[in-house]
């Protein structure tokens, strides 16, 4: 199936659907979730059985995102779903019970990014070790490193010695 | 040991001539591996109405291998084509931070273009 057709269908099954990257794409309210995904999965035209992955976006004032991806191995085709939480509750309904293969892409989503799976089986930390505080992914997290390492890039051309005032591109503001 | 084929991502290697010091490549690159210090040198005017000009010296290109995750950014972002992947795999040595004349050593190793015909199609989605 193409792209656009996925898309076509994909609106016929959740409400909406695009294609985006190569992937059919639909954006699902956060109380559809799993059914949204467990209805892409079974029905018969998109097919989509196999679970390629699930990852969170932080979209800070936004919330967060969460996306997964799903491919159907009969069709060829690519689905995503994207859904969203509000910052204040980053709370969204677990798909372990879609695909049994999502727990694990929940579990690091939930460490990496403070997103809490509900009705995940076990959402303990999967690569963070034991005791870790924060959640990495978060754009408001501060990377310790970054923050005591000069960036060499403040040095300009023709010169040895770095140019306090130039800041490293895409980084966030530092705090005075 | 068979060798790497000629377009893996061994070792970047750094043709002097050819920087500028236009510091792109240290600040575009994701962790910070590469350190760039030049100064500048005045070139005398070229012809009678010529103005007199500047250009900058290398003092110091160093990449920390430790730390570069060979993404390739830095050879993708050099407008004057100075630095190239090298299939080379046996650089750690000593150590993995690599001074200019480390860096330089490794041009002899650098494969030649591949021509434009015979690159297989372009990836598609």
């Amino acid at each position: 199936m193409t792209p656009e057709d996925a898309a076509a269908r994909l609106a016929e099954v959740v409400g909406s659907g695009a294609v985006l990257g190569g992937a059919a794409t639909a954006d699902v309210a956060r109380e559809q979730w799993p059914a949204a995904v467990a209805a892409v999965r079974d029905d018969e035209a998109l097919a989509a059985d196999l679970f390629d992955g699930l990852l969170g976006v932080d979209l800070e004032a936004d919330g967060v995102e969460v996306v997964v991806r799903l491919w159907s191995t009969s069709g060829r085709h690519a689905v995503v779903l994207r859904t969203r939480c509000p910052a204040d509750d980053p709370r969204v309904p677990s798909l372990a019970d879609v695909f049994a293969g999502a727990a694990w892409s929940e579990r690091e989503t939930a460490e990496m990014l403070g997103v809490a799976f509900d009705g995940h089986p076990g959402l303990t930390p999967l690569l963070l070790p034991t005791g870790f505080a924060g959640h990495p992914l978060r754009k408001a997290f501060v990377l310790a490193r970054r923050q005591e390492t000069a960036w060499p890039g403040a040095v300009e051309p023709g010169h040895s010695t770095p140019d306090p005032r130039r800041q490293p591109l895409g980084a966030p503001r530092r705090r005075r | 040991m068979t060798a790497p084929p000629p377009r893996s991502r061994g070792v970047i290697a750094l043709i002097e001539e050819n920087c500028t010091a236009c510091m792109l490549c240290v600040r575009e690159c994701p962790d910070w591996c590469i350190t760039v210090e030049s100064h500048t040198e005045p070139l005398p005017p070229v012809g009678p109405r010529g103005r007199p000009r500047s250009r900058n010296v290398l003092d110091r290109f160093d990449i920390d291998f430790g730390l570069c995750l060979y993404c390739g950014i830095c050879v993708e972002v050099c407008p004057f084509d100075a630095l190239f992947w090298s299939p080379e795999a046996d650089y750690a040595g000593a150590s993995l931070l690599h001074d200019r004349e480390a860096l330089r050593g490794w041009t002899a190793s650098v494969p030649p273009p591949e021509p434009e015909g015979e690159r297989g199609p372009a990836p598609g989605r």
